[in-house]
């Protein structure tokens, strides 16, 4: 039973992570400084209850707080380029954040002895539901009620003025602009409030593992944060939950019999869902993958996707 | 700083500028592959690394520059599947696709490496190891020497191939506008497809040299070698060839003179800070590609 426990909450957490990489997505961009700001998250979050003995709550939101400041600190230099040359300045900040936490050595007395994180060796004893006799099933409402509550805000959010920029922006900036729409605002806002997300999932992967390090937080955590929606599509929010749990709890659990092999088959599957269902899993109606259709593709689409290309 | 100390720091600029070969030929890869299809392919640095590895099969039986050609061949041949599985058929105007299945395929080729090796560490042949010349105060090595020379002699052929053939006339022309080439009769998907094989034949050689220059092949190679390659390519100038060339060599140097100063825990802040300096800075890289018509 502790088992499933601890699957649903792993999946709880990896949920708010895909979430924040929606956001970034749904106006177009790729990100990968999503695991970056998890980090800020996860260490923010952890340092204040531990070292300085705050209540869980506060420290939760001061750490979403400081990794969405984070991002639109870094999102009005980083946003100025766009498709690769973004992917590739998101990798670099996610790389700086989690180099400077491997450096990073800072040590309090605490009644439990000197706490704090430890460079390479990471940072343990981030023991606040344990200390405070919270029970598995307490920790997975905590969690699961914080995942209702983002998509919730995102739901409604995509229902108003904003989420119509952010998606007239994601399907194309030129025609959004001369709309009169400020790209930077759309897109620095989305990646504000990705970012806080990515640290309120941070906040609660440190303290619901008690043990976290620089390896955690790695360019695959990134990727993983981005596969959810793509692969679940970017259409609904409830794609990146069902691509949450596909992931974790069918491929990285469900396949545990496959032993070594699971892990092979991981990278294959994502390859096979992109050849069947380019568009994510739920981004469009069932129809034949595009190898059959190849052939008969037309001119019209040959001269769409060249000019695609030309802008992509 | 006292004059060895000085000395010592020109020495490893020096060594990182030789390596830096191996990035700027992982950055040309990503360069090439973005100028003709206008797509990362990031499982090209694990498919450079995969072919150095696949090389290891012949490593009993032929001499070591035979292991070599044959890395770069494998290279070309994990360059055509690459691209039949992950960009062939899929839809190119959906810019994502082809990048998660880059990302599927980076992590296939990880494991695959992973399962076969048990993980651990291979020895690699390199030449002439033991050499060293003395130049001055200065020592060159003799196997990043060979290294260098190897990276230096794979570009010139990058280049004649693609100034004096026709299939490097058809990749130039496909890159500079795609649909004008398919309007003059060009194969647009063979041209990509070619143009990914020789990216592989690139990307082999490049394993073939980290493994020779460091003495060993991991699959902790994979991921930092994608983000050098990277970044090599983004501060260099997206599309451009002689950026990639250049920045490979300034990120091997820098790397090394902060690896000096700081340890090798923190050098790849500081990498990784000068390329975020140029994207504030000069965002188009040293080199970016002339605007087109459009």
């Amino acid at each position: 039973m502790d088992f499933y426990l601890g699957l649903l909450q792993v999946i709880g957490v990896h949920s708010l992570l895909g979430l924040s990489a929606w956001c970034v997505l749904h106006t177009g961009q790729v990100s990968l400084a999503q695991g970056g700001f998890f980090a800020i998250g996860a260490y923010g979050a952890g340092m204040l209850t531990t070292m300085f003995g705050w209540p869980l709550g506060w420290a939760l939101l001061v750490a979403a707080l400081l990794a969405g400041a984070v991002a639109v600190a870094v999102g009005f230099p980083a946003l100025r380029v766009k498709g690769l040359m973004l992917v590739v300045a998101t990798t670099a900040f996610a790389e700086i954040v989690r180099l400077v936490f491997f450096n990073l050595s800072w040590k309090v007395k605490t009644p439990q002895g000197l706490i704090g994180p430890d460079g390479g060796l990471g940072f343990g004893g981030i023991r606040y539901f344990q200390a405070n006799a919270w029970s598995s099933v307490q920790v997975l409402l905590l969690i699961w009620g914080l995942v209702a509550l983002v998509m919730l805000l995102l739901w409604s959010l995509d229902r108003t003025r904003i989420g119509t920029l952010w998606r007239a922006v994601g399907e194309d900036e030129v025609a959004a602009q001369s709309a009169g729409i400020n790209l930077t605002a759309a897109k620095v806002s989305a990646f504000g409030i990705g970012g806080a997300i990515a640290g309120l999932a941070g906040g609660l992967f440190s303290h619901n593992t008690t043990h976290i390090e620089h390896g955690n937080f790695t360019i695959l955590l990134a990727t993983f944060a981005i596969a959810y929606p793509i692969l679940g599509g970017l259409k609904s929010l409830a794609g990146t939950l069902v691509a949450v749990v596909f992931i974790q709890g069918v491929l990285v659990e469900g396949l545990r019999f496959l032993g070594d092999w699971r892990s092979l088959l991981f990278g294959a599957l994502i390859l096979l869902v992109m050849l069947v269902r380019p568009g994510g899993v739920l981004g469009a109606p069932l129809r034949w993958p595009s190898f059959k259709r190849h052939a008969a593709a037309s001119t019209t689409d040959l001269m769409i996707s060249a000019e695609r290309t030309r802008h992509a | 700083m006292t004059w060895i100390d000085l000395l010592d720091l020109v020495q490893s600029v020096f060594d990182g500028v030789m390596f830096g070969t191996t990035y700027a030929l992982i950055g040309i890869g990503f360069t090439l592959i973005f100028g003709v299809m206008h797509k990362i392919n990031l499982s090209y640095a694990a498919a450079s690394i995969g072919a150095a590895y696949l090389s290891l099969l012949v490593v009993q039986i032929a001499p070591t520059p035979l292991v070599y050609l044959s890395a770069a061949l494998l290279g070309g041949v994990l360059g055509a599947l690459v691209y039949l599985v992950c960009f062939r058929f899929l839809p190119l105007n959906q810019p994502l696709a082809t990048l998660m299945s880059t990302v599927g395929m980076l992590l296939l080729l990880e494991e695959a490496i992973v399962h076969a090796t048990a993980g651990m560490p291979q020895n690699y042949p390199s030449l002439f190891a033991g050499v060293v010349f003395d130049v001055g105060p200065f020592m060159v090595r003799g196997d990043l020497l060979f290294v260098f020379g190897l990276g230096c002699a794979a570009m010139v052929g990058l280049k004649l191939m693609l100034e004096k053939t026709r299939l490097g006339l058809a990749t130039r022309a496909v890159a500079q506008q795609s649909v004008a080439a398919r309007l003059c009769g060009m194969s647009v998907s063979t041209t990509n497809a070619t143009t990914f094989i020789i990216a592989g034949f690139l990307g082999g050689t490049a394993g073939a040299m980290t493994g020779a220059a460091i003495g060993v092949l991991s699959p902790l190679l994979t991921l930092p070698m994608t983000i050098k390659g990277l970044v090599v390519t983004v501060i260099g100038g997206l599309g451009s060839i002689p950026g990639a060339i250049i920045a490979g060599l300034v990120v091997g140097g820098v790397e090394n003179l902060f690896q000096f100063l700081r340890g090798v825990s923190e050098r790849d802040i500081y990498v990784m800070l000068m390329l975020f300096a140029f994207l504030v800075f000069r965002p188009g890289g040293l080199f970016a590609a002339p605007g087109g018509r459009d």
